[in-house]
Order: structure tokens, then sequence, then C-alpha cells
């Protein structure tokens, strides 16, 4: 094992002779609480009270007006066992992450790529890939995204496609599509990485007679695994969570024949349309339960796939 | 000491944060200086109702100076979220404007003030009983309505005579409506109609003509799954046979009217509320009339005249006395109505129904001579849905959604909506 190797006084925090000063060291800490406290604060009020509440909201009948009524694993069962229109959008959620998330990775690294090859004026390219991360976020692109796929609009002109958000095999695409075309920001990060891959491995790969192909898949890939990987866990967290998009393209209906009520949209549509916030916030605490899920799955993966430079090297560089 | 002053520094950070808490927490209803009483009034509505409502504030302030009015206004979806954050909050504006869907909610919520409790300031006399009743939740009056509408076949005038196509008659019945709307896709080369599968307030007429109702006074469901089966299928019939509008059209609805396929130019008819077709008026160039709704097969009329929109009082206003005075301004005053017109519909107080009749001009006049026309003609309206119904109305759609692209037979769809309904209306 090379870590029993490594000297242990390094290891170690610096400790000064003779500890006899520990009173300012607890001050130090009390002002560091001080100077926190407004973030503490925040996460506090904002954050884990409002999920402490909503746990409690999960076991109940709440309709925003009669105080909430416990009903124990009602909701929970109902949802599974009761509602079919909760498992299409379940069904939509998984078939929309697994249609966006790659498509968007792929997008961003070919860009990526495009532009670390790029001599000149890679950052104006950069620049002008990552608008649309920026403006996407906003409502007015989405409602934009509607009226392009819609019919009579500019992509039905084009094709003659006939309006994609009013065909239910078509309009979740239309969403994914919007989604893909925020690729900004994994293609920062998937740019950043590529520049810290060491050019004498390329070289070193050419010499061994390694085509553009070869070099890609045998020393950008792996080098880059681990920059791809945080990419898709992030990427895969947000899918799961998609709302605007949808909310939007469908015009707040998640139509037609609900095939973009993904999940969120459908929590929104029991808690806020439906006034039903129990089963509303038992919906959310599975999303979470099951995002949770996802992502421990991918780091399980990630060990058969995603290479750390540093532990080849055997953490010398 | 360095400890002390860290000490002292946390205390006063804290005391500033409990006072910033503290300070957001303000009451309701509350008197300013000087003694005035300040009365919170929100209503959903586009520009022209708000300039009008404001006019008509501005009034009421005048008349009664120891009064100030806030005023709110936004769309209908906004404003029913967040009336309901508010209610749910113990903060519910003085007087609030309420669909007929939201007062058995608002009502058995204990968010409005029995109105009873205020009858020597806000008078009700003047208001036709069974509109009036239609905002009584379980005996008691909890809120006023303020205008009244009725659903109505609303066509392209030019399009549907030079078609040739018999024009639509009082009285008629949905066989005939079915047989025309065919007509006019052959003749016309488009659907006749909006595929009214979608709405379940066309379905309530439907099922209003055959004798029955969307629920019982009880709140439970007023019909059947077979009977629903019914409904789709007869839609759904008309709608493979190209007699009303495809799937991709009538998904697209949204309450506007420029999404229905008689706005997009993609039908001759539509069946929409009376005041809100004035919007057609801008968009179908051949002009559009009202028609009356079909009726059952032996002459039953199902529609009705439907409280279009409510005032109500929060049951925990400070001012009671003075919020019952704005809602019977609102509702009663001659000068109030003649700034309002028929923004809110045609007004319920019977006296001034008849007095601006005479005034009333261009749409507002039609929707008036169209509601002259089926006076006398029409059963009486149901008691207010039940609180489930507000999200049932969605589920409806979404259910012939399902039906009208093919994924569903009427019949699964109905079996659905009828689980769902039982279980909504059951919580």
């Amino acid at each position: 094992m090379t870590t029993t190797d490594i000297p242990a006084p390094t290891a170690r925090p610096y400790q000064p002779a003779g500890t006899p000063k520990r009173r300012p060291k607890r001050e130090r800490e009390g002002a560091a609480w001080v100077f926190l406290s407004p973030w503490v604060l925040g996460a506090i009020v904002l954050t884990l009270l409002p999920m402490a509440v909503s746990l409690y909201l999960s076991f109940t009948d709440y309709d925003l007006f009669n105080p909430p009524r416990w009903v124990g694993l009602r909701n929970y069962v109902q949802m599974f066992t009761e509602d079919p229109r909760y498992w299409r959008s379940v069904i939509t959620t998984l078939t929309y992450v697994v249609i966006a998330v790659p498509l968007q990775l792929a997008l961003a690294l070919l860009v990526a790529l495009a532009l670390k090859s790029m001599k000149r004026g890679r950052a104006f390219y950069r620049s002008a890939f990552y608008a649309p991360s920026l403006l996407g976020a906003s409502m007015s692109i989405a409602l934009v995204w509607r009226a392009l796929f819609n019919d009579g609009g500019t992509v039905d002109n084009l094709l003659g496609t006939g309006g994609w958000v009013n065909k239910p095999g078509w309009a979740l695409l239309a969403v994914a599509l919007l989604t893909v075309w925020q690729f900004g920001a994994p293609m920062v990060i998937f740019l950043a990485g590529l520049q810290q891959i060491p050019a004498e491995l390329y070289e070193a790969a050419a010499v061994d007679g390694a085509g553009r192909w070869r070099q890609f898949r045998s020393v950008t890939v792996p080098m880059l695994s681990p920059v791809l990987f945080f990419n898709l866990v992030l990427q895969t967290i947000q899918a799961f969570q998609v709302f605007t998009p949808a909310f939007a393209v469908s015009a707040g209906k998640g139509g037609p024949a609900d095939s973009t009520l993904v999940y969120t949209m459908y929590l929104y549509d029991r808690g806020f349309v439906a006034s039903h916030m129990g089963y509303a916030s038992a919906m959310a605490w599975v999303l979470l339960l099951v995002i949770g899920a996802v992502t421990a799955v991918l780091f399980r993966t990630s060990r058969s796939w995603v290479f750390y430079a540093s532990d080849a090297d055997g953490g010398v560089r | 000491m360095p400890g002390h002053r860290t000490k002292g520094f946390c205390a006063s950070a804290l005391t500033l944060a409990l006072c910033a808490v503290l300070a957001g927490c303000g009451g309701s209803g509350e008197s300013v200086g000087g003694g005035k009483v300040v009365l919170r009034y929100t209503w959903w509505g586009n520009p022209d109702r708000a300039e009008r409502t404001e006019q008509a504030v501005a009034l009421f302030e005048k008349q009664h100076p120891n009064v100030t009015v806030q005023t709110s206004f936004s769309g209908y979806d906004a404003y029913k979220q967040k009336l309901a954050t508010q209610a749910a909050g113990g903060d519910a504006p003085d007087v609030m404007q309420l669909d007929y869907r939201q007062i058995d909610q608002y009502a058995s919520g204990g968010v409005l003030l029995d109105l009873a409790k205020e009858k020597a300031t806000l008078r009700t006399s003047e208001i036709d009983p069974g509109l009036l009743g239609t905002g009584r939740v379980d005996g008691a009056q909890y809120a006023v309505p303020q205008g009244r509408g009725t659903e109505t076949v609303v066509y392209d005038v030019q399009a549907w005579k030079a078609s040739g196509v018999p024009l639509p008659r009082l009285g008629w019945t949905w066989t005939e409506w079915a047989d025309a709307v065919r007509a006019l896709a052959r003749k016309t080369g488009k659907p006749g109609a909006t595929d009214p599968g979608q709405s379940e307030d066309a379905f309530e007429v439907w099922l209003r003509g055959r004798g029955k109702a969307l629920y019982t006074k009880d709140g439970r469901l007023g019909f059947t799954t077979d009977d629903l089966t019914r409904w789709w299928t007869f839609t759904d019939g008309l709608r493979r046979e190209g007699a009303v509008s495809p799937a991709e059209q009538t998904t697209q609805l949204d309450g506007s009217v420029e999404n229905t396929p008689l706005g997009r130019g993609k039908a001759t008819s539509d069946t929409n509320w009376d005041a809100p077709s004035s919007g057609y008026l801008a968009i179908v160039k051949g002009g559009v009339a009202l028609a009356p709704m079909p009726s059952g097969k032996d002459g039953t009329p199902g529609q009705y005249f439907k409280p279009s929109m409510f005032l109500g009082v929060a049951a925990n206003t400070g001012h009671p006395k003075e919020a019952a005075e704005l809602v019977d301004f609102m509702i009663n005053s001659r000068e109030a109505a003649k700034i309002l017109g028929a923004t809110r519909g045609i007004p319920v107080n019977e006296t001034i129904r008849e007095e601006t009749a005479s005034q009333l001009k261009d749409f507002d006049k039609t929707v008036a001579d169209f509601q002259a026309s089926l006076e006398g003609t029409l059963k009486d309206p149901p008691q207010a849905p039940p609180s489930g119904d507000n999200a049932l109305q969605t589920t409806f759609q979404r259910d012939y959604d399902q039906v009208s692209y093919t994924r569903m037979s009427p019949r699964e769809a109905a079996e659905n909506y009828v689980t769902e309904a039982k279980a909504e209306l059951r919580s």
C-alpha cells in the first residue's frame, strides 16, 4: 500500500510545541459562525425547515386551507398503485432523460473539440455557444421554441413536419431539443478538461502511429473521463428535474395527450392546480430519493470507466 | 475582551434578524394614520377591466372619505395561486373576486365571511333569487355574483350563411347540431365546429339536456361512466368524420379565443361563454353571431345563466362593515354600473340591468340581446361545484386528449375519469 509509505509528520496538521493557547481558536470559530450566520440562517429557514415540513406534509392530506390531516402512507400508496398518470409521468421523464442527456453531452463535447483545435477567435465562439444557456433559462425563449415547432411555425414551414408540439410522438423531442441547445455549461467544462490533457500524450501517440480517431479513443476519452463523469452526473440530476421547457412548450398543460407531462409538471399540477399539497410533497420526496439512487448507481459504475491520472501515477504528479 | 465583543455581536446580529422577521408579519385590514380604514380589494381580469374598476373604486373613496381601498389585479391563473397562498396564510384580502369553482373550497375552509352578518349594509333584494343562490354554501350566503354569463354556439356569420346550411335556432337539439356541423364540413371543406368533447362545460350542457347534472346536491358525481362514454363516443365519431376539429387543433385550446379553431380560421363555429366571445370580432373577418346551445331530445335546455364572478369578504377582515359597503357599491350603485358597463357581464341588479340595457353598445349589446332571447326558457343553475371540480376540469381535457389522439377508447377514458373524479371528490 502506498499510503502507509507516506512519512507521517507531513500528514498531520502543524501543531505548535506545548499547546496552552486553546481559547483564541475557539474565539476564531465563534467569529466564523457570526460571519457564516446569514448563510446558516438562510439554509435553515429556507432549505432545511421547508424540507422537514414537506416531509411531514407528505404523510398528510393538505389542501392549503384546512389544517393538514395525517393519513400515514396513503399518498405513497395512491401514487404507486392507483394513479396511472403518475406512472405515465415517470416514463415520460425517463424517456426525456435518456434522450436529452446523451444528446446534450455529445453536442457539448463535439463543440468543445472543435473549439480546442481553433487557432483564432476561440473566446468569441466560446461565448457565442454559451449564450443559449444564458437565454435558455428564460421563459421567452421557451415560448419562441413553442412558436418555432407549432403548426404554421418555422420548422413546419421548412420541413413540413406539421407542428411537433401538437403530436404526442414528437412533442417531447421538441422539449429535449431546447435543453440540448443549452449545452454551454458542459461545453465550457469539457473545454477546460481538454486543455488539461498534456500535449506529450498526443505526441507520443502520434509517434506510435495512432490516427486521429485512435488518439481520441485512447488519449482524449480516458483523460477526459473524470470531466465526462462530472458532466453526466450534473446533467442527469438536472434532467430529472426538468420543468420550464416542458411547461412552456406545452403551454402549461403537459400535452398533447400527456406526452410532455414530466414528473415535476405533474407534481406542480397536483400541488398548485389540484391543491393536493400532501400528495405533491410525497412526489417530491420520491423524486429526491430516485435522483439520489440514480446518482449512487452512476458513482458505482464510474469505478469501471472513469480514469484518474493521479491514480495511475501513484499520486506523484 | 475579544470574547465579549463576539458575544455582543452575536446578540445584536440575532436581534436584527428577529426584527426583520417580525417586521415581515403585519396584520390584515389594519388602520393607518388619521383613523382611516384601509381595505384590500383584488380581482382578476384584463387591463380594460382594471381601468374601469379603478375608476369605480375612486368614486367609492370619494363617497366614503374615511376609507382607502388598495387594489391589485392579475390574470386568472396567477390570481388563483396568489389568493390560495394568501388565504392559507390567513392573509386573504378584505374584498376578493371569486370564481364559481372557488366558493365551496374557500367557504368550507373558513376563509369567507357569512354575508348575512352584514345584510343591513349589503342589499341583495334586487338580484334574481336563483342567481343569488349560486353564492350559497351549506345554506349561508358567502359570496354575491357580479354578473352572469351563459354558453353559446358562436359562429362565423358570413361563412355559415354562404354555406346554405340552415342557421341555428332556439331549441335545436344535439342531433340537429351534429347534422349542421356535418353539412358545414361538407360545404366549407373545414370542420363545422370545435370538438366539444374536451369541454366539461359543453358536457354539462349536454348532460343537463338529459335531465342529469355534473354533481349531485351532496357534491358527489352526478353521472355515470355510461353517460360520459356516450358523450365521448358522440364527439369522437364526429371528429373521425371530420365534422369537428382534429386532435391537433383541439389540444391547443387554452381558454383564449385566439387559439380556438374558429379564431384560427380552421372551423366555422365554437362553443364558448358569451361575454368572452367579444374577442372573435377582431379576428373573424365575417363577423360573429351568438346562437343558443343545443338542447336535449325532448327540448330540455342544458345551458343556464352561470354567475360569472363573485365578490366575497374575508372572514378575518378588521372592517366587515366597510368591506360590505364596497361590495354593495360594486353591485347596487347606479354610478358604479355606468362606469363598469358589462366588463364583468350583464349587471345582476335587475333594476340597473333594465336601466342600462338601452345604453349598452357594440358587443355588450349583442350579449345582452342574446341573454334576453333566452330569458325564461332556462332552468335554474346548479349549486356551486364541490372543491375538487377545479382540478377535474383539467383532468377532463386530458382524458379526452387520450380519446382524440386514439390512445384510448371513449369507454377506457371515461372509466379513468370517473375513477379519478370519485377519488378527487372523496378527499
